[in-house]
């Protein structure tokens, strides 16, 4: 017997939009997987041709690779969609501007790959736009990141704390400069591009390792610290809903993590002095940190609105990141390794091909569930062959091509899926938390 | 919509074995000072926490405006400001960006809340301290402004647990204002307290707790006359022989239960007389005491404090 308002039914008409739009996304991946699947052990390619034909009638490369870049899309739309269900909860002010960024992304797929499946997207994306705009009133920031951002760029010790971090940055980065000057003098082959490729990595490395300690951190403390603080109930008692109240917490600290990015660019830039790297590196490397810090954060706040005291919430979260995302992967891709190199694969049987493809994929995925390796294999794959998105690989049993894609993107769809996931049961285990106290 | 503001229903809340709230049932009138009554222990807090949609209660019903809790804890949030025991602070805010916090949290839009802010920090006199950090301030301080949080959203009722422990006698008295201001002001306003001179005070209602249920409830006088059984009046003479003259005088009257010499206090003699009647037969009282010649130094009637009351409620219900 909820009091219901237009406001209310406007949001919930709006997820319900989204949601079918994401369910719609999982039938596309699910079908063009199998499709894959069948082409592959009946050895006919033409019904892939079939799906380039239909759902990627501009793409003009490779038939797999039109199937491969169907699922991602249709991925990463399930990715996009979710995080719009997750903010569109907490009414926050940036849903409608993103909601039409992902239809306008969708748009742009559509015309320039003719990839039909983005039309799901513009379709119930729209209706959800439709609804949201019927909605007055939607449009506010967010009261708990408010809060946050005051309290935490007040004073001196928000400053001090963003200069010590550049000092520390750029005299690693002069460190690195100097040995680097050092080594390359001896050997008397002065590639400069190496230098600049050298210092751009070691910022980014020391940067994605700041991210892996610094956003957990913060959001560990996020929720456990209003109950410490004995601020908790007050802000229950309120109107504000707990969607708003935990993606307040996830975002406030997600924008201190993105000021100490952004502000880290010019070093990072630097490396333009002496070549070696491009614009995509940068933008990739901004994207794989940004991804890194949501999803880490996201894990962090899961524990603190679980755990009641900091220290247990933080035990927790660095325990599930570790093993997730450096343990687990880290060992898949050593077994991997192995299995790629074993006589499963250069035994020349007539499995040996669907072996090998197979084992690739699970690397890829094994690859792109650390943003460690995920870096690195995204740069290997730009600097030898200046590719950021589909590839082809050349299988060691056969001599034939499958496609790949750089690591990153897979990288990105699951981490912010994940991000996603986390903070819906987030959302339902604090409701049905707070009942039981 | 009844005339109670804030009803439950046998209200029960269990914690594994341990039952805190056992059978509950108040009543709040609309306007009321309510004061809530009872050791520590008693289940005062956990009724607050269910009527503030904080605790879901394990069985029986509580309802603010009408709006039960459980099927509505949207309306019933938007009805009630809540003051928990424990003065929740955060330390990195100014006591403007507090208030403007709660604000934005109950849709208070924007351009609505500097007005806002403004008014309530000069209703807890805290206008001087607009810019100060929270954490900076006084006890008292943080009380008031507490109290200033709770009425960002204009509710109707207040809950407030404990509201003046742990304040210096002078913050208590300004809280007390406050309440006080605030009744004036239409607001319902349930308190829990174990001070009992708040409650004589300022109340129109009290309830007394324990061991998670009410044992007693009602207006101040309903109270009164529920526990006091008639009233004492004491006449104060110059020496013994008036004292004689006082007792036979009014010994025969109708409606004086019992006259009792009192010791002497600095030369006065004393006598109590225990009285049923009403205002008139005081007066009757002191008159006839009047005609016998006596010249009457001090007439009063005792009013029974309160913790005599409580002492004698509670009594053997609590170990």
């Amino acid at each position: 017997m909820q009091t219901i308002d237009a406001r209310e039914r406007g949001i919930a008409q709006a997820i319900a939009w989204l949601r079918r739009g994401l369910l719609t996304h999982v039938a596309v991946t699910l079908l063009v997987a199998l499709l894959g699947l069948l082409a592959g052990f009946q050895s006919s390619p033409e019904l892939l041709g079939m799906v380039r034909q239909s759902l990627m009638f501009n793409y003009s490369g490779a038939a797999d690779a039109a199937a491969l870049l169907l699922v991602l899309i249709s991925l990463a739309n399930i990715s996009a969609l979710l995080v719009l269900v997750v903010a569109i909860q907490a009414h926050e002010s940036w849903v409608l501007p993103g909601n039409v960024l992902v239809i306008l992304a969708n748009l742009v797929l559509v015309v320039w790959l003719g990839c039909l499946t983005g039309l799901l997207t513009v379709v119930f994306g729209g209706l959800a736009v439709a609804s949201m705009a019927r909605v007055s009133g939607l449009l506010r920031s967010n009261p708990v990141m408010v809060r946050e951002l005051r309290g935490r760029m007040r004073g001196a010790r928000a400053f001090v704390v963003l200069t010590l971090y550049l000092a520390l940055m750029g005299g690693f980065s002069l460190i690195l400069y100097f040995i680097f000057g050092a080594v390359n003098a001896q050997n008397a082959s002065s590639a400069t591009g190496i230098i600049g490729r050298t210092l751009f990595t070691g910022v980014v490395g020391i940067q994605l390792l700041l991210i892996i300690l610094i956003a957990p951190s913060f959001t560990a403390g996020a929720i456990t610290g209003e109950r410490e603080r004995q601020t908790y109930d007050l802000v229950r008692t309120t109107l504000l809903s707990t969607p708003s109240f935990i993606l307040g917490k996830l975002e406030s600290s997600l924008a201190y993590i993105l000021l100490l990015l952004l502000a880290a660019i010019p070093l990072q830039a630097l490396a333009f002095l002496f070549g070696g790297i491009g614009q995509a590196e940068l933008l990739l490397a901004f994207v794989i940190l940004g991804v890194t810090a949501l999803a880490f954060g996201a894990v962090g706040i899961y524990f603190s609105a679980s755990q009641t005291r900091t220290l247990s919430a933080s035990v927790r979260t660095y325990a599930v990141i570790s093993i997730g995302a450096f343990g687990a992967p880290l060992i898949a891709l050593f077994v991997l390794n192995l299995l790629l190199g074993s006589s499963l694969v250069s035994s020349g049987s007539d499995a040996a091909p669907l072996i090998e493809t197979t084992l690739q994929y699970l690397r890829l995925l094994a690859t792109s569930l650390n943003p460690f390796t995920t870096a690195i294999d995204t740069q290997a794959l730009l600097v030898e062959q200046q590719v950021w998105g589909v590839y082809a690989r050349t299988l060691a049993s056969n001599g034939s091509t499958i496609p790949m894609i750089s690591s990153w993107i897979p990288f990105t769809i699951v981490y912010v899926a994940a991000a996603a996931v986390l903070m819906v049961v987030t959302i339902r285990a604090t409701r049905s938390n707070d009942h039981e106290s | 919509m009844s005339e109670f503001i804030i009803e439950t229903h046998d209200l029960v809340k269990k914690f594994g074995n341990f039952t805190a709230v056992n059978g509950l049932s108040l009543q709040v009138p609309v306007g009321s000072i309510y004061g809530f009554v009872g050791p520590n222990g008693a289940g005062k807090t956990t009724t607050m926490r269910i009527l503030t949609t904080l605790t879901r209660p394990t069985s029986g019903g509580a309802f603010i405006n009408g709006v039960s809790v459980l099927d509505d804890p949207r309306a019933v949030r938007r009805a009630i400001g809540y003051m928990p025991d424990e003065f929740g602070v955060y330390d990195d805010m100014r006591a403007w960006e507090y208030l403007d916090f709660f604000a934005s949290c109950y849709d208070i839009p924007l351009a609505e809340r500097k007005k806002l802010i403004d008014d309530l920090l000069a209703l807890v006199d805290l206008s001087h301290r607009r810019e100060d950090m929270v954490d900076k301030l006084s006890r008292g301080m943080k009380q008031r402004l507490s109290l200033a949080r709770t009425l960002a959203h204009d509710p109707s009722v207040l809950i407030l647990d404990e509201p003046a422990s742990g304040l210096d006698p002078r913050a208590r008295v300004e809280i007390r204002e406050l309440l006080v201001e605030l009744a004036k002001m239409g607001k319902t306003i349930f308190f829990s307290t174990h001070i009992l001179a708040d409650v004589s005070e300022i109340c129109t209602h009290i309830g007394i707790v324990e061991a998670g249920q009410i044992i007693a409830q009602g207006s101040m006088d309903e109270m009164r006359a529920q526990l006091q059984p008639h009233r004492e009046i004491t006449v104060t003479v110059r020496d013994a022989e008036a004292a004689e003259t006082v007792k036979r005088t009014v010994g025969g009257l109708t409606g004086v239960v019992n006259v009792v010499d009192l010791e002497a206090k600095g030369g006065r003699y004393r006598v109590r007389i225990d009285y049923t009647g009403d205002d008139d037969g005081v007066a009757a009282l002191n008159a006839s005491i009047n005609n016998a010649g006596v010249s009457i130094l001090g007439f009063t009637e005792e009013t029974k404090d309160l913790e005599a009351m409580f002492m004698r409620v509670t009594k053997g219900i609590v170990t």
